[in-house]
C-alpha cells in the first residue's frame, strides 16, 4: 500500500540554519501517528516544512503520490492538508462562525454536515459561535482552530501541540475528542504530552535534532522506558 | 432580503430618518452647503475605496489618486472631445471601469510580487507620480498642470438635481461595497488584514484575493473621480498626486479603518472642518494657514482615537454584545 504521506530524508532551512537534517515519516490512510522529541528537535518544523511555510533544501514530500516540494502554502492545504499549528492560528476580530465559515471552501451539504458535526463535538464551540475569536479561552481557540481543519474534505490533518499550554481537564476533552477525530481522519499529531499521544495516537516517530532516530508502534513505545527517558524526558 | 441582512431593527429606522433629512435639507440650505455635501457624498465613497484596501487587506497604497484623477480626466476628456452629453457620460464610466480595472490588474501584479508593505507603498507612490508626470506634460489633452476645464452634461447643471445624484451615488456605492464585504471574498480580505500566512494555510491565494480587493477598490475611486469631476466641472493633475491619495488616508483614519461607514463619517467631519476652517480667513489671518489646524487635528485623533469615530462606536457596541454573549454563555455552563 502505498502511504498518504511520505517524506523522505527531508532536509529544510530557516536562513542560514539548516534545522531538519534528514527526516522520513510515513503516514498511511486512516492511521494516527505521533511526532515525538524533545523541545527544539524539528517537530514543528517538520510540520511546517510540510505546508511549505519552511524551505526546503532536499529530500521529497509526497501526498497520495503528487510531489509538494515547491508548491505555495494555498496550493498544499487545497490538495487536502489541514494545518491546526501550535499558536491556534484563529482570526482574533471574527466571530467563531466566521472562522469557521473562512475555513469552508464550499457551503455544500456534506461541508455542512461536516460543520455541524464540528459544532457537536466541540459543543463549547456552539454556544460561543457568535463571540469573537479573541474572547475565547485557550482550548476553545485550540478547538476552533482543529474544526477549521475538520470542516474540509481533507485527506490528511497536521496538528501541532494541541495540549501546550492548556490546563489537564481540557487536555483530557480534547484527547477524547481526536480519539473521536482519528476513527474517520488520518492525523500527524506533534505532542510534547506522552499520555495525550499515547490516548490518540496508534504509531510513533521520534525526531531528535532534526533526524528520524526511531519509529514503531505507540504500544511498543510504552514498554520502552529507555527510550522515553532518553527522548521524552518522561521517567 | 438579503441587502439588509445583519442590519437591525435601530440601524434600520436611523438610516430611514437620515435619507429623509438629507432629502429635505438641500430644500432650506444654501447652495455652498449643497455643494459641500455633495463633495461629502463623493469623497465618501473615494474615502470608502481606499478604506477596501488600507482597512480591509492592509495594503498601503499610495498611488489610490491614480484612479481617481483618471476617472475625472476621463469623464473630462471625454466631455471637451466628443460631447456633453449623458450618453458620453455612461460611455465615460464605462471606459472608466475598464481602464480602472486593468491599471489596478497591472498595479496589482507589480506590487503583489512580494517585498512587503513599506515596498508596496513606495512602488504605488512611484506609479501614481508617473500618471501624474504623464497628465502633466499630455498639455494636448489635458491641458497639463493649467488644468482642464469641461462642460457636463445638462442634467448635472443644476446644484440641487446633482446633490441628489451625489447622494444615489453614495447610496448605490455603499450598498456594493457593503456587499462586497459580506461576501466570501471579503471575508477572505479581513482574515488576510489580521494574518496573510494563516489565510494562506487555509487554502487562499491571498495574492489573488489582494488583487480583487485593488481592482474593486480602483474601479470604486475611479468613479467617484468621475462624479468628483462633474461636480468642479474641471480636472487638474491635484486629482492624481499623493496628496489626494493621502486625503483619503485621513478620512478614513478620522471615520475609521476597516468600518467602510468610517469613510462617510470621515468624509462629513473632514470636509466640513476644511470649509469652516477657510470660512475663517476672512476673521483672522492665522486661518490663512488652516492647514497647520488642520494637521494638528489628525495628530490628535491618531495620538487618542485611533480607531476613528466609527471604529469607537463598532468597539462599543462589540463589547457590549460580548459581555452579554458571556454572560448567556457563563449561564449555559
Amino acid at each position: 500500500m502505498n502511504p498518504l504521506l511520505k517524506v523522505e530524508d527531508l532536509v529544510s532551512y530557516i536562513g542560514l540554519y539548516t534545522i531538519l537534517q534528514g527526516v522520513s515519516v510515513e503516514i498511511n490512510q486512516g492511521e494516527a501517528v505521533a511526532l515525538l522529541g524533545r523541545n527544539g528537535a524539528g517537530k514543528t518544523t517538520l510540520l511546517k516544512t510540510i505546508m511549505g511555510l519552511v524551505d526546503t533544501r532536499s529530500g521529497l514530500i509526497k501526498l497520495d503520490g503528487e510531489s509538494l516540494v515547491g508548491k505555495p502554502t494555498y496550493g498544499i492545504a487545497k490538495l487536502g492538508i489541514g494545518y491546526v499549528p501550535e499558536d491556534y492560528g484563529v482570526f482574533d476580530q471574527l466571530t467563531v462562525e466566521e472562522n469557521i465559515k473562512i475555513a469552508m471552501w464550499k457551503e455544500d451539504k456534506p461541508t455542512l454536515e461536516k460543520r455541524d458535526y464540528v459544532l457537536d463535538l466541540f459543543p463549547d464551540l456552539k454556544m460561543a459561535y457568535k463571540r469573537l475569536a479573541k474572547t475565547l479561552s485557550g482550548g476553545q481557540r485550540q478547538m476552533l482552530s482543529i474544526s477549521r481543519a475538520l470542516v474540509n474534505e481533507n485527506k490528511i490533518i497536521l496538528i501541532d501541540e494541541p495540549s501546550k499550554g492548556l490546563a489537564p481537564v481540557i487536555i483530557e476533552r480534547l484527547a477524547q475528542a481526536l480519539k473521536e477525530i482519528s476513527k474517520t481522519t488520518t492525523i500527524l499529531l506533534v505532542e510534547q504530552n506522552f499520555a495525550l499521544a499515547c490516548a490518540v495516537a496508534e504509531r510513533y516517530y521520534m525526531i531528535d535534532e532534526g533526524k528520524t532516530v526511531d519509529d514503531g508502534t505507540i504500544e511498543e513505545l510504552k514498554q520502552n522506558t529507555e527510550l522515553q527517558r532518553k527522548h521524552l524526558g518522561v521517567i | 432580503m438579503k441587502l439588509l441582512k445583519n442590519i437591525d431593527k435601530k440601524t434600520f429606522i436611523a438610516i430611514g430618518v437620515l435619507l429623509v433629512v438629507l432629502s429635505i435639507v438641500p430644500h432650506l440650505a444654501k447652495l455652498s452647503t449643497i455643494t459641500l455635501m455633495s463633495r461629502i457624498f463623493i469623497l465618501a465613497v473615494y474615502a470608502m475605496s481606499y478604506d477596501i484596501l488600507r482597512g480591509y487587506t492592509g495594503f498601503i497604497n499610495l498611488g489610490h489618486a491614480l484612479f481617481f484623477g483618471s476617472g475625472a480626466y476621463i469623464g473630462g476628456i471625454l466631455f471637451t472631445k466628443i460631447d456633453n452629453t449623458m450618453g458620453v457620460f455612461v460611455l465615460a464610466v464605462i471606459i472608466t471601469v475598464i481602464y480602472c480595472s486593468l491599471a489596478a490588474y497591472i498595479m496589482g501584479k507589480i506590487v503583489l510580487r512580494g517585498g512587503g508593505v513599506i515596498a508596496a507603498a513606495m512602488i504605488t507612490l512611484a506609479l501614481g507620480e508617473i500618471a501624474r508626470n504623464t497628465a502633466e506634460r499630455w498639455r494636448s489633452v489635458t491641458m497639463g498642470a493649467d488644468g482642464l476645464p469641461f462642460k457636463i452634461p445638462d442634467i448635472f447643471r443644476d446644484r440641487l438635481g446633482f446633490y441628489y445624484y451625489a447622494l444615489i451615488f453614495l447610496i448605490i456605492m455603499t450598498i456594493i461595497l457593503r456587499q462586497f464585504i459580506l461576501s466570501p471574498t471579503g471575508r477572505v480580505l479581513m482574515a488576510i488584514r489580521e494574518n496573510e500566512q494563516r489565510a494562506t494555510f487555509l487554502g487562499y491565494n491571498t495574492s489573488k484575493y489582494k488583487l480583487i480587493g485593488l481592482q474593486v477598490a480602483g474601479i470604486t475611486s475611479g468613479l467617484s473621480g468621475v462624479m468628483f469631476g462633474i461636480l468642479n466641472r474641471f480636472a487638474n493633475t491635484d486629482l492624481l498626486s499623493v496628496q489626494q491619495t493621502l486625503n483619503a488616508l485621513l478620512i478614513t483614519l478620522v471615520g475609521g479603518t476597516g468600518t467602510l461607514y468610517g469613510a462617510i463619517v470621515g468624509s462629513a467631519f473632514v470636509n466640513t472642518v476644511q470649509n469652516y476652517l477657510l470660512d475663517l480667513r476672512s476673521v483672522h489671518p492665522i486661518f490663512e494657514r488652516w492647514l497647520l489646524f488642520f494637521g494638528a487635528m489628525y495628530v490628535v485623533v491618531v495620538l487618542f482615537m485611533p480607531e476613528g469615530f466609527v471604529g469607537l462606536w463598532n468597539k462599543y457596541l462589540k463589547d457590549r454584545r460580548t459581555k452579554k454573549n458571556s454572560r448567556v454563555f457563563e449561564k449555559g455552563l
